[in-house]
């Protein structure tokens, strides 16, 4: 930047200042960012997920600062079980569009409900609410109401980075015009446990796929159940065979269901 | 039980070696021997007396109250209220309250097991996710004292409004807070400073949306996926305080609970192998099975039940229901039908 001492041009005086203002306030906003962080977060640069989900992310967990995209069907468990752990460790959580969430199903997730809000209907503020959001919570999952524009989507992507949050778009209908550090993508849905009038569900067995940019360019995958039996992310079992808890061949009609 | 009136005098709490305190103490206890002759001193700063025959005397418990804290005011800072018994009545002075008669559970419930003054019971009933009286309270007495002991059914009486003679558990506080979310920021060691940031951040979407906006989640017990959470508006108190655990509830859908909860059931066609719409019998059965779902492109590839339906907005609208979990393409639903068709209640993932 110029030194604006002894030029005579005061407009260019102004547009030197106003620039070194601006350099200022990002500097102490972000000292400020490093100075309010919890010491128990503040440390790590990487936020903690379930094992399954380590082992498909790049550096093994959500890395402040980062941009992920969860697609495929019924992505909305998949984004929940991302932020489990840190909601667990003591990490502030946002869902924003996410339209009538199941408490109980998130909660089983691993969410701690006493630190996770929800913004369900945004309307067309979406995107502001959503940035004011990364500004003071970790972990925000978006599905955008509206199809969102590149400028928009750029803006928030800036933001998580600068704020040091994460930001989880669930693009839902709709696509998501910049590329994320990491996209993790369900294929293969399989129900099990209901059959033509008998059982009841018992989980979902799917294949998630990760992709990325840089480190995480080469894909990985892995199964697993989502939700498993008892409503959590199931790594697989030994015997690969199903979700644990009693398989569907060990109930009848005669177990109490509602 | 007893109600009680309790005066507490929160700058007569700790004592002095001149012995200052213990006088000015005195001259409080005076001053209300002359308006009723059972006061009953506890503990330095802080005594009792029965409120019900000065009530009817002064005309009510309002009546009582404020003239109590005259008297008192005139000679130092006075915090008064009244409830059952005396742990109630302790905490409803902090709040300068009167607990109606039989309220006091009610009262109780909000307020940290910490109140209790057991640090060991606090610290694990807080390790099984239990954090407030009233969630205390709601554990069968039995239970309790298998795992607990008599100094655990002491407490749980007490957290119950059942007996209100643990005097030194309410006492051992010395804070000036007055309500339960401002004891509980003084006591788990301050608000930290993600809270602070979040509580700004949320503020400021509040700002922006409206206060309603921004709901958190609490759950409570429920057969239907409905009924297992309720959302209300985020305020900044609402972080210290923490959900309840998922209570069993009998005849509950068993898990996974499904991730969307539709707040109003979707009405949708659900038809048989013929395309016509599946009915429900009167006995609560099937009258054919159901063979797709919205119209005959989407095939229900599985499902399960029907299971009867009864709660009780059901039965204000319809006079008999059942639910069934389908599978049609990727999803799984949860649909609730009747005599005048099928919704979606819920969605699996």
């Amino acid at each position: 930047m110029s030194d604006p001492d002894g030029s005579p041009d005061p407009r260019q005086d102004k547009v030197a200042a106003r620039d070194a203002l601006r350099a200022r306030g990002r500097t102490s906003l972000t000292t400020l960012a490093e100075r309010v962080r919890p010491v128990s977060t503040s440390s790590s640069r990487v936020l903690p997920v379930p094992p399954f989900l380590a082992d498909l992310l790049p550096e093994g967990g959500l890395r402040r600062g980062s941009t992920l995209v969860v697609d495929g069907p019924g992505p909305v468990g998949l984004a929940c079980a991302l932020l489990s752990d840190s909601s667990a460790a003591g990490s502030w959580c946002a869902m924003v569009g996410i339209e009538d969430p199941g408490a109980a199903a998130i909660h089983t997730l691993g969410l701690d409900l006493a630190r996770t809000v929800f913004v369900p209907n945004p309307g067309p503020a979406w995107a502001e609410a959503t940035a004011h959001l990364l500004d003071g919570i970790d972990l925000v999952v978006l599905r955008p109401p509206f199809p969102p524009r590149g400028s928009m989507a750029r803006r928030l992507v800036a933001r998580a980075r600068e704020r040091r949050s994460v930001l989880i778009v669930v693009p839902g209908g709709s696509r998501w015009p910049e590329p994320p550090d990491v996209r993790l993508t369900i294929q293969n849905p399989r129900w099990t446990g209901v059959a033509s009038g008998e059982g009841y569900l018992r989980g979902r067995h799917v294949t998630v796929e990760a992709t990325g940019r840089r480190s995480a360019a080469r894909a990985r995958t892995g199964t697993c159940w989502l939700p498993g039996a008892h409503g959590s992310l199931e790594a697989p079992t030994l015997s690969g065979m199903g979700p644990s808890g009693p398989t569907f061949h060990h109930l009848d009609s005669r177990t109490p269901v509602i | 039980m007893d109600r009680l009136l309790v005066v507490r005098c929160p700058e007569l709490r700790d004592d002095d070696e001149g012995g200052a305190t213990r006088r000015r103490f005195a001259t409080v206890l005076d001053a209300l021997g002359f308006y009723c002759p059972w006061v009953t001193p506890h503990e330095l700063g802080l005594c009792s007396l029965p409120a019900r025959g000065p009530a009817r005397y002064f005309g009510g418990e309002e009546a009582l109250v404020s003239l109590v804290t005259d008297v008192v005011s005139a000679l130092t800072p006075v915090e008064v209220g009244i409830a059952d018994g005396l742990f109630a009545a302790t905490l409803a002075a902090r709040g300068g309250l009167i607990v109606p008669a039989g309220e006091t559970p009610e009262f109780l419930a909000p307020w940290p097991i910490a109140m209790l003054g057991d640090d060991d019971l606090a610290d694990l009933l807080g390790r099984l996710g239990l954090h407030t009286l009233g969630a205390f309270a709601r554990l069968p007495e039995a239970d309790v004292l298998g795992r607990f002991g008599s100094d655990g059914i002491r407490g749980h009486q007490v957290a119950r409004g059942a007996r209100g003679d643990l005097l030194e558990m309410a006492l051992r506080p010395s804070d000036t807070t007055r309500s339960p979310e401002a004891i509980q920021i003084g006591f788990w060691g301050g608000v930290s400073e993600t809270d602070a940031r979040a509580t700004r951040a949320l503020g400021q979407v509040q700002a922006e949306l409206g206060a309603e906006a921004v709901l958190v989640a609490r759950l409570q017990g429920g057969r239907g996926p409905a009924d297992q959470a309720r959302f209300v508006t985020w305020t900044d108190k609402e972080h210290t305080r923490t959900s309840a655990p998922v209570a069993p509830w009998p005849g509950h859908i068993p898990p996974p609970a499904p991730i969307t909860v539709y707040a109003t059931p979707r009405p949708v066609r659900l038809l048989d192998p013929d395309g016509q719409p599946v009915t429900v019998t009167r006995s609560g059965l099937l009258g054919t099975p159901p063979a797709s779902l919205f119209d005959t492109t989407h095939p229900v590839l599985a499902w399960a039940g029907p299971w009867p339906v009864d709660e009780r907005w059901w039965t204000r609208q319809r006079r008999r229901g059942v639910r069934i979990q389908v599978v049609v393409d990727v999803d799984a639903h949860l649909l609730v039908g009747g005599a005048d068709g099928w919704a979606i209640e819920a969605t699996y993932a």
